[in-house]
C-alpha cells in the first residue's frame, strides 16, 4: 500500500467519523434544498409570541443540520421573516412566499387574527400553509390548503369544562375573555357554550381588551355574583394578572383557562394565586415524548429559559415538515399531496396527524398549575 | 361592591391623572403635543426594573427613575422640539418628530429587554399585605401608589404656584415674546418644565409597572390614548383639569364595568368625553388655565 491509499483511507475514514449526518437514511429529497417560509410576529404587540416561535425554527435549523431531526438528507432551511405584528406585513409576506417559485409550504403567522388576511392568499394561489399557533374557529375553514398541528380552543375547551366539571360538580360559572382579539374571543364563546351544554349556569360575563392592565373592576362584579368557578379566555399577559388580581381581592374560586395560560413561568409571574388553576393545553413541557425531553434540554439550554406552548408547535411543525420533506414533498404540490396522506408524525406534541378538517388529530392534556411550573390534572 | 368600585377607580384614576398632568403641562407652555410621554412612561419603568435588578431600594430606585425620565425630558426637548421651535416650525412638525422619538425610544428599549414582559422580584410585591376596611379591599402597593401620586401633584401644584420657577413657567405659557422681553430665559425655563413633566410621566410610569407587577414594551400605548383624552376633558393644558379628567376617566371606566358594561368601556368612556365637550367645548377647566394654576 503507497502512501497516497493510506492518505486517502484515512481521509475517508476522518470524513465518517466527523459528518455522521452523511450516515442519516437517505430519501428521495436527499441533496436537496428546501427553504420554507416562516412568518412569526418577532417584534411588535405580538412578539412575547413570535419570538419563541423563531427560536424554534432556528434551533430546528440547527437539529436539521446536525441530524436530531431526520429530513431524509435534504437540506432544509426554515426561513424566519419577521411580520412586526403588522397585518399589511403578514399579507406581504404571504404573498412573496407563495410567489417565489422556491417555497415549498409556509408556516405561521402567529396570530388568528393574521391568518385570516393572510391564509386566503394562500388558498387562492392553491399554496399548503400550516399555523402552529392560530387556534381560532373557522381557521381551517378558509380553503383546503389550510392546516394546523395547534389544537384548536374548540377541541381543547371542552375537554377542560367536562374534567373539570365531573370533578368539581359546579352550578354556576362567570366568564371573563378578550372580545377584541379572535383567539381570546373565540374562547369566550366556547366557554359559553360548552359550559351551557353541561348544565352549568353562566351568572357573569365580562370582556376586556389586549394590553390591559387593570382587571379589579371586571373581578370584583364576578365576586358579587358568587359563581362556582372562573373561566378565563386570556393570553399570558392578561391572564397572568386576572389571576393574581384574583387573589389579591380573595377571590378563591376555582379558575379555568386555555391553551393561552399554558406558559412556563404562570406561577412565578401570577403568584400563589394561580396554585390550582386548571388549564387545557395542547402540550406539556413535562411530556415524556422522547423528542419532546431533548427539546426542552435543548432550547432551555440556546436561550436560557424553557419553551413555552409557541416554541413547542413550531418546533413540531418543523418536524412534520422534515418528515414530509424525507418523503419526498420538495414543491408545494407535492407537500400538497403529501399532506393530504398523513397518517401520524412523531413531534414534541405526540404522534400528530390531521382530521378531514385538517385540524391537528390529538388530544389535549389537561394541567394544574403548581409552584414551579404544570402537573397533570387528575 | 360599590365601594370597591369606587376604590378600584380611585387608584385607577391616580395614575392617569398624574400621566396626564405631564401631558398637558408642556401643552400648556409650549402648545404641543408631546406623543414621546408614554415612550419615556415606559422607559423609565424599565429604569426602575433594572435598577431594582441591581438590588436598590424601590423606593430610592423610583426616585431615581423619575430623574432620568425628567433628564430624558430635557434630552427630547433638545432633539425633537428645540430645533423645530427654533425655525417656528408650528404645532405639526413637533407632533411628528416626538413621534420619531417615541419610536426610536421603543426600539432601543426592545434592543436592551428584548419582547418579553418583566417582573419585580423584590419586595414581593403581588404577595404585598392585603388590608380589609369594611367592604373594600386594596393592598399597601395600591395605597402607596395613590398617595405617591397625590404627593407629587400636590408638589407641582405648590411649584407652579409658589416658587420663582412656577412664576417663569406660567409666564412663558401665557406669552412667550413677553416672558423673554422681561427677562425670562426661555429655553431654560422650558428645559425646567420638560424635566417636571417628564419625570412625573416617568413616576406614572413606574407606579404602573409596580401596580401590576408588570413591565412591557407596550405598556404605554392605552394610557397615551386615555391620557390624551383626560388633556382634552380637562381642558388642554390645564394641571387642574388634568387632575380631576384622570380622576374622571378611573371611575367612568371602573363604573362602566361594575355596571356591566365591560364590552362598552371604552365607547362609554369616549361617550362621556364627547357629551362634556359639547357642554363646555374647551373642556372641564378651559385653555389656559396653567396662567391660574
Amino acid at each position: 500500500m503507497n502512501r497516497f491509499t493510506v492518505s486517502a483511507l484515512a481521509l475517508v475514514a476522518l470524513a465518517a467519523l466527523v459528518a455522521p449526518s452523511s450516515a442519516a437514511p437517505r430519501g428521495p429529497a436527499a441533496g436537496k434544498h428546501v427553504h420554507v417560509g416562516v412568518i412569526a410576529d418577532v417584534t411588535g404587540a405580538a412578539g412575547v409570541y413570535g419570538t419563541p416561535q423563531k427560536n424554534a425554527y432556528e434551533l430546528a435549523n440547527e437539529d436539521v443540520k446536525s441530524g436530531k431531526i431526520d429530513a431524509g438528507g435534504a437540506d432544509l432551511v426554515f426561513d424566519v421573516q419577521d411580520a412586526a405584528t403588522d397585518g399589511a406585513q403578514v399579507v406581504n409576506l404571504m404573498q412573496k412566499f407563495t410567489t417565489d417559485g422556491q417555497t415549498p409550504i409556509v408556516l405561521g403567522p402567529t396570530l388568528s387574527g393574521e391568518a385570516f388576511k393572510a391564509f386566503p392568499i394562500a388558498k387562492n394561489a392553491n399554496f399548503p400553509v400550516m399555523g402552529t399557533s392560530t387556534t381560532a374557529e373557522g381557521v381551517t375553514a378558509i380553503g383546503p390548503t389550510v392546516y394546523r398541528d395547534s389544537l384548536a380552543e374548540s377541541q381543547v375547551i371542552p375537554t377542560t369544562v367536562k374534567r373539570t366539571h365531573d370533578k368539581w360538580h359546579y352550578k354556576t360559572a362567570a366568564i371573563i375573555y378578550g372580545d377584541d382579539n379572535a383567539f381570546t374571543k373565540t374562547d369566550g364563546d366556547i366557554f359559553a357554550r360548552e359550559l351551557k351544554a353541561a348544565g352549568v349556569d353562566v351568572v357573569d360575563t365580562e370582556t376586556f381588551h389586549i394590553k390591559d392592565t387593570d382587571f379589579q373592576p371586571a373581578l370584583t362584579r364576578i365576586e358579587s355574583k358568587h359563581p362556582d368557578v372562573i373561566a378565563i379566555g386570556a393570553l399570558f399577559p392578561e391572564a397572568t394578572k386576572i389571576i393574581q388580581q384574583a387573589g389579591k381581592l380573595g377571590i378563591k374560586t376555582h379558575m379555568i383557562g386555555g391553551n393561552g395560560l399554558n406558559a412556563p413561568d404562570m406561577y412565578s409571574v401570577a403568584g400563589p394565586a394561580a396554585q390550582g388553576t386548571v388549564v387545557g393545553a395542547a402540550w406539556y413541557s413535562g411530556a415524556k415524548y422522547p423528542s419532546n425531553v431533548e427539546f426542552v434540554k435543548h432550547y432551555t439550554a440556546k436561550y436560557g429559559k424553557g419553551p413555552d406552548q409557541f416554541a413547542a408547535q413550531s418546533y413540531a411543525a418543523a418536524q412534520i415538515v422534515a418528515a414530509l420533506v424525507k418523503g419526498g414533498a420538495t414543491n408545494k404540490d407535492e407537500m400538497l399531496s403529501a399532506l393530504k396522506n398523513v397518517r401520524s408524525i412523531q413531534t414534541v406534541l405526540g404522534p400528530i396527524g390531521f382530521d378531514s378538517n385538517r385540524d391537528a388529530k390529538s388530544s389535549p392534556v389537561i394541567l394544574s398549575i403548581v409552584k414551579g411550573g404544570f402537573t397533570y390534572f387528575h | 361592591m360599590l365601594a370597591q368600585q369606587l376604590l378600584n377607580g380611585l387608584f385607577l384614576g391616580a395614575v392617569y391623572a398624574l400621566f396626564a398632568v405631564g401631558y398637558t403641562l408642556v401643552f400648556g407652555v409650549l402648545d404641543i403635543l408631546n406623543l414621546a410621554h408614554a415612550a419615556i412612561f415606559t422607559a423609565a419603568a424599565f429604569a426602575a426594573f433594572s435598577l431594582a435588578g441591581m438590588g436598590v431600594p424601590l423606593v430610592l430606585a423610583f426616585l431615581i427613575a423619575a430623574v432620568m425620565a425628567g433628564i430624558m425630558g430635557i434630552l427630547l426637548d433638545r432633539v425633537a422640539f428645540a430645533p423645530l421651535r427654533a425655525r417656528n416650525a408650528g404645532t405639526l412638525v413637533p407632533l411628528i418628530s416626538s413621534i420619531g422619538v417615541a419610536i426610536i425610544i421603543g426600539a432601543v428599549l426592545r434592543g436592551i429587554y428584548g419582547v418579553d414582559e418583566r417582573h419585580f422580584t423584590v419586595g414581593g410585591l403581588d404577595t404585598a399585605p392585603v388590608i380589609h376596611a369594611g367592604p373594600v379591599t386594596f393592598t399597601t402597593v395600591e395605597l402607596t401608589i395613590f398617595l405617591a401620586a397625590i404627593v407629587l401633584m400636590l408638589v407641582l401644584s405648590w411649584v407652579l404656584r409658589a416658587t420663582p420657577l412656577g412664576r417663569r413657567i406660567r409666564a412663558v405659557a401665557e406669552d412667550r415674546v413677553a416672558a423673554a422681553l422681561l427677562g425670562v430665559n426661555l429655553e431654560l425655563t422650558i428645559a425646567a418644565t420638560f424635566f417636571i413633566a417628564s419625570s412625573l410621566g416617568g413616576a406614572a410610569g413606574v407606579l404602573t409597572a409596580l401596580r401590576y407587577n408588570s413591565i412591557t414594551l407596550d405598556m404605554g400605548g392605552p394610557i397615551e390614548l386615555k391620557g390624551l383624552a383626560v388633556i382634552i376633558l380637562g381642558g388642554m393644558g390645564s394641571v387642574t383639569g388634568a387632575v380631576i379628567g384622570g380622576f374622571i376617566l378611573g371611575a367612568v371606566e371602573t363604573l362602566a364595568i361594575a355596571y356591566g358594561l365591560s364590552e362598552w368601556r371604552d365607547a362609554i368612556l369616549f361617550g362621556v368625553m364627547f357629551v362634556l365637550l359639547v357642554l363646555r367645548p374647551t373642556g372641564l377647566f378651559g385653555k389656559r388655565a396653567l396662567r391660574a394654576a
